[in-house]
């Protein structure tokens, strides 16, 4: 058999040995789909006043917080659930939900992580998330130099603890979960909470800022580098329990920060509504990489259970110069709707965007950026790979917009999309609305289904059919694989092969 | 709710000063029309495919005055060729050829109810109805329901000349529906060619149906008005092996929206369809083009270039729509804007929609100022800022004008072309 | 024919200053290069010479033949004979290589008051020129420059040099990216157009070249100033010295 060179190259550079071996290890169906059996206490099923009321004495929050919430709650009540994303499921009932849920452990408030109950402690370990200081992130052994991530750990409604804050209090970094940031720093949280999103800026973040439970609060003072990154790890446990929480970063004049994400719940035959909103300001010369792995049960074979993820992300660019990264990798949910943007307002300011979204099965994913541009000389990049199995829908949906002032502007956009099987669809919807002649606008998409001749070059080698898409994928996302941290990068390039499974033959 | 209501009341109003023929092989279809129109009402600023353009002068009861050029510039002199004219909306026998030439059929709809023409009944109203899902568009069905004038031409065979339908506008008020119907029977070829401006605002559907190994090409100058108000639509379906190639080219007007819906119904056929759009001030130019891929290993090409100055708007929005089976398909589109001066706006929407994997389709969607390096390599080597401009205009348009296949028409298209920006520059 | 005096230059956007007082003399038939260290200030010079935008000339002159170059447009310095080699080529899509060479030939004749060329009689003397420095048929007929080798890009600046016949001509690196066949081709074309009443000024990293074109004088160009200037031997001292050793000399 004659091998055509240019394969070789090519599937050389998408995979590695490295690769195979992960993929090899990690055979299986979602890992993840387990539930840890604790008592729990819950708030009545449904959303009112009195729900929004009873979250925020839950946190002991301050009157003008209530306040927030309460007006968000009487937007919410006028709004409609928007229709245009490319997405099909049957009507929410948000009166069938329960808004809060936290073990009953947590009720009295545990000092440190060493008062927390030791099964949640083990819900974690079991996730191969390091609650304890000295750990490292799961995956890592043997790596010449240990990184430290600190953790805050939200279980359902409430924030367990967060590691390594004395650390990194330190260098003057406040991490805590917003519960705890509404209590200790109140007049940060005031100045910049609805500051990126708008309290009633969509029907899901207006949904959020009522009934809100917990999140992470990041604030890293001028000048910082944080010492470590910083990683918020989601964990959905209860049944018929939505999940709603909300993290703000301030990254102030010239400081830096990295920050993770993760996500996971247990297998269930329900849907379950997870409406996160993540706020991040970021003042001049500073720069935030925000990069999340999500990873929510997405339903079985039939499209049965899984989580609906309805997220608003946002990112303001304030200061001149100052810089945001954007990296999303989703492989999980029932169905996906979710568009981190950048508001580039600072002159020099950068927004960049790299997306892997794989939908299988009978998952859906309505995904994309909006790169906003105010300032001069603004840039911004967006690397989206979009992956269609199954019966799954594919959607890019993003906006490039170039205000009339923001003179002398960058933008460059590639979206592909890969069709594995007839019977998925995979689409882009871009707009574009450039409104000054300077600046520059460029979008690349194109759609194509996974190369015959890489499939049967892997096959020859011995790999069945799976593995073999599976490395080809891997190859096809190589790109934006490469903008996450290191561990991060390993458990999405396992991911992209566990969530393509049944995805052929 | 409003909404909707907002949209059946400036119907109502429109409707109000229009008469629909009575009775005649068109009725059935002009009730149906009626009927989607009651539904949609008139497009209104919210709705998903209206964001960029604003309809209210399309929507109007009566047009914007829009002055009438002092001399219609002749195009396409040099090709023999039958001509048909249409003067503010009206055909006009006296200007016109005799309508008989071999291998094909020419008749007028406000004629066609003497005859028994089963072919045009089939298709009049047809192909804009099936166009209508998933996006409306209300103003091909109101074309439908009330036009009086249009062409109604069957072609058996390969045409001998191209059909000219030449619009003169005499009326600065004029208010001109125009519906033409063209069905190319199996293995025939016609060129249409579609100049001039038929009225201070013109509304012209036409449909397309263009059998097996049928082939028809479109060359269409709008003309050079500056305040003609202007809706289009092209309704073609393809069957196997066919081909149809438009092309546009639009200088100047207050308002204009050209929409092209396209489907391929049969395997291995080819459709192309092109834009060149050059607009100074107040122009506001919209591309709308749904192509929708319902057979194996058909082509299409989209190729929009627009270039802009002081305050000029190009939209484009272009959708491939790949439905489940159409394996094999090749899509591309290209939409790209050129804009003079920090004035102008370029507004797109590039989408795809793909339920088959064995395709490829990409879209490319640019847009900026005039090459920098380019302009001063032409000026080192001695060419005046002017030319040198000029020649990047037109190397910018030059992919568009490609899709001509006629070589002769393609240079009086790029005549046109230099021709404008000879009379825009500077400023 | 080229008289260059205390010639100072920055960027426009930036308060870097690049050239910080040029002097340059060049007869007429004579053949110049400069030589000197990256970021010297050479193609700055260049570049200011045919009227690149971007640079901010704070003092001194340029005349060619009696008129001062720095206050034409780019194409009027062109039509008054002066031609720069690019040393990367612009790539123009859209626009054929001939029609590129024909509406830049008769602009230029235009401006001088002559006639422009019929298309027979310009395709008979393109074709001539071409074939010397094996440019094809195929070479003419694709947009300029796009998708051309490097060395098909500077045989291409040396063609067009031939068809407008400046009178006083910049090379700027155009031996860069050019393996030896190709560097005789273009230095062939070059040394062509030497006559009496041409002159050159070429720009370069390498003695190499000027093996193959010879210089009359060579010139030592540092931090925006000229530091030294000699006769062909100048070179040969650089190419087996390096700088150091002028530049340590002249401070």
């Amino acid at each position: 058999m004659t091998v055509m060179p240019e394969i070789e190259i090519e599937v050389r550079e998408g995979v590695d040995r490295e690769t195979i071996e992960t993929v090899n290890a990690m055979a299986g169906k979602y890992k993840y789909g387990w539930e840890t059996e604790i008592e729990m206490e819950f708030a009545p099923k449904g959303v009112n006043e009195d729900i929004v009321r009873l979250i925020s004495a839950k946190n002991e929050e301050p009157e003008w917080m209530l306040e927030w919430r309460l007006t968000a709650y009487q937007r919410w009540v006028e709004m409609e659930e928007p229709d245009w994303a490319m997405l099909d499921y049957p009507k929410i009932d948000y009166q069938d939900i329960y808004y809060y849920a936290s073990p009953k452990s947590m009720e009295v408030k545990p000092k440190s992580l060493d008062e927390v109950d030791p099964k949640l402690l083990a819900t974690y370990a079991k996730l191969g998330i390091p609650l304890q200081e000295q750990m490292l992130l799961a995956g890592v052994e043997g790596a010449d130099e240990p990184r430290r991530v600190a953790v805050d750990a939200v279980f359902d409604s409430v924030s367990l603890g967060t590691t390594f804050q004395a650390e990194l209090m330190k260098a003057g970094v406040i991490f805590c979960s917003i519960s705890e940031a509404l209590r200790e720093h109140p007049e940060l949280v005031r100045k910049y909470i609805g500051s990126v999103v708008p309290q009633s800026d969509n029907y899901f973040a207006t949904l959020n800022s009522a009934v809100f439970s917990d999140g992470s609060f990041v604030y890293i003072p001028p000048g910082t580098r944080c010492p470590m990154e910083l990683s918020t790890y989601f964990r959905i446990n209860a049944e018929n329990t939505g999940q709603f929480e909300r993290t703000l970063i301030i990254c102030d004049k010239g400081a830096y920060v990295s920050y993770l994400e993760g996500c996971t719940a247990p297998k269930r035959d329900t849907n379950q509504l997870h409406a996160a909103v993540v706020e991040i300001v970021i003042m001049e010369d500073a720069e935030v990489k925000y990069s999340t792995v999500q990873n929510w049960y997405p339903g079985d074979e039939n499209g049965v259970g899984g989580i609906y993820n309805f997220v608003t992300k946002r990112a303001d660019c304030r200061g001149d110069r100052a810089k945001v990264m954007w990296t999303q990798v989703e492989t999980g949910s029932a169905i996906t709707w979710k568009y981190p943007s950048c508001i580039l307002r600072g002159d020099d300011s950068q927004g960049e965007f790299y997306s892997i979204a794989i939908a299988n099965n009978a998952q859906q994913a309505d995904t994309g950026t909006k790169m906003i541009h105010l300032g001069k000389r603004t840039k911004s990049r967006i690397v989206s790979k979009g992956i269609s199995a199954g019966r799954a829908q594919n959607t890019y949906r993003g906006l490039v917009s170039m205000h009339p002032k923001a003179k002398e502007s960058r933008n460059y956009t590639q979206c592909d999309s890969l069709l594995i099987g007839d019977k998925c669809g995979a689409h882009t919807v871009p707009y574009i609305e450039v409104k000054n002649n300077s600046s520059r606008v460029e979008h690349e998409a194109t759609t194509s289904k996974v190369d015959d001749d890489q499939l049967f070059y892997c096959r020859s080698r011995g790999m069945d059919e799976e593995e073999a898409v599976a490395l080809v994928v891997n190859g096809f996302v190589k790109d934006v694989l490469q903008t996450l941290p290191m561990e991060f990068a390993m458990e999405a390039q396992a991911l992209v092969a566990i969530s393509l499974e049944g995805s052929v033959g | 709710m409003a909404q909707l209501q907002a949209k059946q009341d400036a119907l109502t109003a429109r409707l109000a000063g229009l008469t629909a023929p009575k009775g005649g092989f068109s009725h059935d279809a002009r009730q149906a029309a009626f009927a989607r129109l009651a539904q949609m009402g008139l497009p209104g600023r919210r709705d998903e495919y209206w964001r960029y353009t604003d309809p209210a002068m399309l929507n109007a009861v009566a047009p914007l005055e829009a002055d009438t050029l002092r001399v219609e510039v002749p195009i396409f002199e040099g090709k023999d060729k039958l001509r048909l004219v249409f003067e503010d909306g009206v055909f006009d026998a006296a200007a016109s050829d005799d309508m008989a030439m071999a291998g094909i059929e020419i008749s007028l709809l406000s004629q066609a109810d003497a005859q028994d023409l089963h072919w045009a009944k089939a298709l009049y109203g047809t192909l804009e109805a099936a166009g209508q899902t998933p996006v409306a568009r209300p103003f091909a069905s109101l074309n439908t329901a009330v036009a009086h004038e249009g062409l109604l031409i069957r072609v058996t065979g390969k045409a001998p000349r191209p059909i000219h339908i030449s619009y003169r506008q005499k009326s600065s008020t004029s208010d001109a529906i125009l519906h033409h119907c063209i069905k190319v029977e199996a293995g025939a070829d016609l060129t249409v060619l579609e100049t001039g401006i038929s009225g201070a605002r013109s509304n012209v559907v036409m449909e397309a149906d263009i059998a097996a190994g049928g082939k028809l090409h479109h060359i269409r100058p709008q003309g050079r008005s500056h305040g003609k108000q202007l809706v289009t639509h092209i309704f073609a379906r393809l069957a196997a092996e066919s081909l149809f190639k438009s092309f546009t080219l639009s200088m100047n007007g207050r308002m204009t929206r050209n929409e092209a819906v396209i489907e391929f119904t049969g395997d291995d056929a080819q459709a192309h369809v092109a834009g060149a759009a050059v607009g100074d001030g107040a122009f506001h130019h919209d591309d709308t083009v749904f192509i929708t891929h319902d057979a194996l290993r058909c082509e299409s090409r989209q190729v929009f270039k627009k270039v802009l100055k002081n305050g000029a708007v190009g939209v484009f929005q272009g959708k491939i729509l790949v439905k489940a089976g159409a394996q094999k398909t090749d899509g591309y589109q290209i939409s790209q804007a050129l804009m003079l001066d920090d004035d102008s706006q370029f507004l797109a929407k590039p989408e795809l929609e793909i339920y088959a994997d064995d395709v490829v389709c990409s879209h490319g969607s640019t847009s900026g100022a005039i090459d920098e390096a380019a302009l001063f390599y032409l000026r080192s080597r001695g060419v005046p800022m002017r030319t040198a401009q000029s020649l990047l205009v037109l190397a910018f348009l030059a992919e568009a004008i490609a899709e001509i296949e006629d070589q002769d028409l393609a240079e009086d298209i790029r005549a046109r072309m230099e021709d404008w920006l000879s009379r825009h520059q500077g400023k | 024919m080229l008289e260059i005096n205390n010639l100072h230059v920055k960027l426009e956007e930036e308060d870097k200053v690049i050239l910080k007082g040029v002097n340059l003399k060049i007869g007429a038939g004579e053949v110049h290069a400069i030589m000197g260290p990256n970021g010297s200030g050479k193609s700055t010079l260049s570049y200011v010479l045919s009227g690149k935008g971007g640079y901010e000339v704070t003092d001194g002159s340029a005349i060619l033949e009696g008129a001062e170059l720095l206050d034409m447009e780019p194409e009027d310095r062109a039509a008054a004979g002066l031609f720069l080699a690019f040393q990367y080529p612009v790539e123009i899509p859209g626009v054929g290589n001939m029609t590129f060479l024909r509406t830049a030939v008769n602009a230029q004749r235009k401006a001088r008051g002559e006639d422009e060329l019929s298309a027979a009689d310009f395709l008979k003397i393109v074709r001539a020129k071409a074939k010397a420095l094996k440019i094809d048929a195929e070479m003419m007929k694709r947009p300029v420059n796009v998708g051309f080798s490097g060395g098909e890009k500077k045989r291409n600046e040396i063609l067009q040099m031939a068809m407008l016949e400046p009178k006083m001509c910049i090379l700027d690196e155009t031996d860069s990216g050019l393996d030896v066949d190709a560097m005789k081709l273009v230095s062939e074309g070059v040394n062509a157009l030497r006559d009496a009443g041409r002159s050159f000024l070429v720009i370069t990293h390498y003695q190499r070249l000027l093996d193959h074109i010879k210089p009359d004088f060579v010139h030592i160009m540092a931090d925006g100033r000229i530091i030294k200037t000699g006769g062909p031997e100048l070179a040969l001292e650089v190419e087996n010295n390096g700088y150091a050793d002028i530049l340590a000399e002249v401070v």
